[in-house]
């Protein structure tokens, strides 16, 4: 039980395919995180059905919030607010958590809080590393997002740079398919380029302009795929392994080249965070820490488990946005396509 | 007994608060605007209106379907969310048998048909006797198919439900003086229909242990359509096997 002070937050997400919620007390300690993922339902069909998410989070929703709650010890009369992801996401998937969360805000009595899912990833950081020094850099790479943030403050946040078209996580997955390696993409073309030679295919990097904090990986999934395609039409072998490890090391290079040009552009930055469910990739995470080595810039990602969408990052981003005091009204909708 | 009643499963955003099976309030909404956003602030303003607490609630009824699959899931997550923190029961009932009540004391057949998409309705028939009784359905029809099947027992049915705006004509054309419609206020979802199957739903369960869970299952009657393309898919390939065998 939660003394009568504490700042007591159930965070709920449904935003995709995992159904999850978590109590996080005073903005620091995490007393429960259940996830209940739909990989598993989803797998057959190569990648996530909408409308099959929508219903297993609405099978799921009550359970996971109950399961929260009894192992946190605490009861709807001890939270302080209920936070909950309103985009961006897939929009049926997102209105069940909507629906769950305004409805057990008000009966409680208490605020509800409207969180960007973006900002919980970012805010994944804080639950292991709490006393990071801003401003932060923030890579955020997911299956819809790839953006570089800079934030000077809690919730005060300008974007550096985005993807003009395919998101990083949204290459891995495409490539995945291509390559016949299964869903989710990430961990799958992780462990195919585990074994595979990164220099046996020459694919682009696109920097763009000089100066821009802009990302690009069309042109990176198009070649992937031309390669395919040549391939089968001469009736030559591909090597899978190669082709993933090649592929892998491309977006790492972008991703880190970019995130390299942001910390030149920015002295005053001390900080690099890693956020999304990319920030999963160890390659990235290595080619990252090799490239800060040395220096004075200190480098954290969450850890694995809170870098797939998860409700303790939305109850720590509802941490902040409670004591600010941003509460959402009993209006608030879904927002599928929100951004930073 | 108080109760509250949600059933937000066609474009309607329909509320009641009732008192053992009687109508005490009711909120009714056909405009543009989603269930999402209007359904707590109708909640708030009907029980402020009412001058009802929600902690006097005894339990609350929640229509699960057929209909919209998100107003579905909207209307079971909103009623479990309630339900949940009030620690109060529960009850289901379909969109079919609440609406049934549009027909109470009525001599016809009662057939509910509500818009179903790809040129199908969801679709119950029933008999006023004291009570609603089902006698046919629910299920998914083609229009034409309905018809068809109206005809051959030559009874005269009383139409309510959403589909039977747009179907005015054409069950006139192909029924004649068998078809009986009423105004579109009559045969839209209400609150008060709600209630009553509610209170019935709740004399039926009370003593049921499974409805203090507080867990309703939505109806969608249809399964999504990546299921349905993945067990033709199956089927298909277990034809092709025997095929070969």
């Amino acid at each position: 039980m939660a003394g009568t002070k504490d700042i007591v937050i159930l965070g709920i997400e449904t935003s995709c395919d995992e159904t999850s919620a978590a109590v996080l007390v005073n903005g620091k300690e995490l007393k429960s995180h259940i996830i209940s993922s739909q990989i598993e339902t989803h797998r057959k069909y190569g990648g996530v059905v909408p409308e099959i998410a929508s219903r297993e989070h609405c099978l799921h929703i009550k359970n996971v919030v109950e399961q929260a709650l009894t192992q946190a010890e605490v009861d709807f009369i001890d939270l302080s607010a209920i936070a909950v992801t309103y985009g961006p996401g897939l929009v049926g998937s997102l209105l069940v958590g909507v629906a769950a969360a305004k409805a057990m805000a008000y009966a409680a009595g208490i605020p509800l809080l409207g969180i960007n899912h973006l900002e919980g990833h970012v805010y994944a950081n804080f639950l292991e590393h709490p006393n990071l020094e801003f401003p932060i850099l923030c890579l955020l790479a997911s299956g819809g997002h790839t953006n570089l943030i800079l934030f000077k403050g809690h919730l005060d946040y300008e974007v550096l740079g985005k993807t003009r078209d395919d998101a990083a996580g949204e290459a891995f997955d495409k490539i995945a398919r291509a390559l016949g390696l299964g869903y989710p993409g990430g961990p799958y073309i992780q462990k195919a380029a585990a074994t595979g030679d990164p220099k046996a295919f020459n694919l682009p990097r696109a920097m763009l302009e000089a100066e821009s904090l802009d990302f690009s990986f069309s042109g990176l999934k198009s070649a992937v795929l031309n390669t395919l395609n040549i391939a089968r039409m001469k009736g030559e072998h591909v090597d899978k392994n190669d082709l993933a490890a090649s592929f892998q090391e491309a977006v790492v290079d972008v991703l880190v080249a970019k995130t390299k040009r942001a910390l030149l552009k920015l002295p005053q930055v001390k900080t690099l965070a890693l956020a999304g469910g990319v920030a999963a990739n160890s390659l990235l995470r290595e080619a990252l820490a090799k490239e800060l080595e040395g220096g004075d810039i200190r480098f954290v990602y969450p850890s694995l488990k809170l870098c797939t969408d998860n409700g303790a990052m939305i109850a720590m981003a509802g941490y902040y946005h409670f004591i600010k005091g941003n509460y959402a009204s009993w209006k608030l909708n879904a927002v599928p396509g929100l951004n930073l | 007994m108080k109760y509250l009643t949600i059933d937000i499963t066609t474009k309607v955003t329909a509320l009641s608060l009732a008192q053992d099976g009687n109508l005490v309030g009711e909120g009714f909404l056909h405009t543009g605007k989603t269930h999402s956003e209007r359904l707590i602030p109708m909640l708030d303003q009907l029980l402020n209106a009412a001058a009802w607490q929600l902690e006097e609630l005894d339990f609350i009824g929640v229509v699960r379907g057929p209909g919209s699959f998100t107003g579905i899931r909207i209307g079971i997550a909103t009623a479990q969310g309630l339900a949940q923190v009030l620690n109060i029961p529960l009850v289901g009932m379909t969109s079919l048998d609440a609406l049934a009540w549009a027909g109470w004391g009525r001599s016809e057949n009662i057939a509910v048909i509500l818009d179903a998409r790809k040129g199908e309705w969801y679709y119950a028939c029933y008999r006023y006797e004291q009570t609603m009784v089902c006698i046919d359905g629910p299920m998914a029809i083609r229009p034409e198919e309905l018809i068809s099947k109206l005809k051959r027992n030559e009874e005269q049915v009383f139409f309510v439900g959403d589909a039977a705006k747009g179907a005015k004509q054409y069950l006139k054309e192909n029924l004649g003086v068998q078809a009986v419609i009423p105004p579109e206020y009559h045969y839209l979802p209400r609150g008060a229909y709600a209630a009553c199957e509610a209170w019935k739903q709740w004399l039926k369960a009370k003593d049921n242990p499974d409805i203090a869970v507080g867990t309703v299952l939505p109806f969608y009657i249809r399964l999504s359509e990546a299921e349905v393309n993945y067990r033709k898919k199956l089927s298909k390939m277990k034809h092709n096997k025997e095929k070969e065998i």
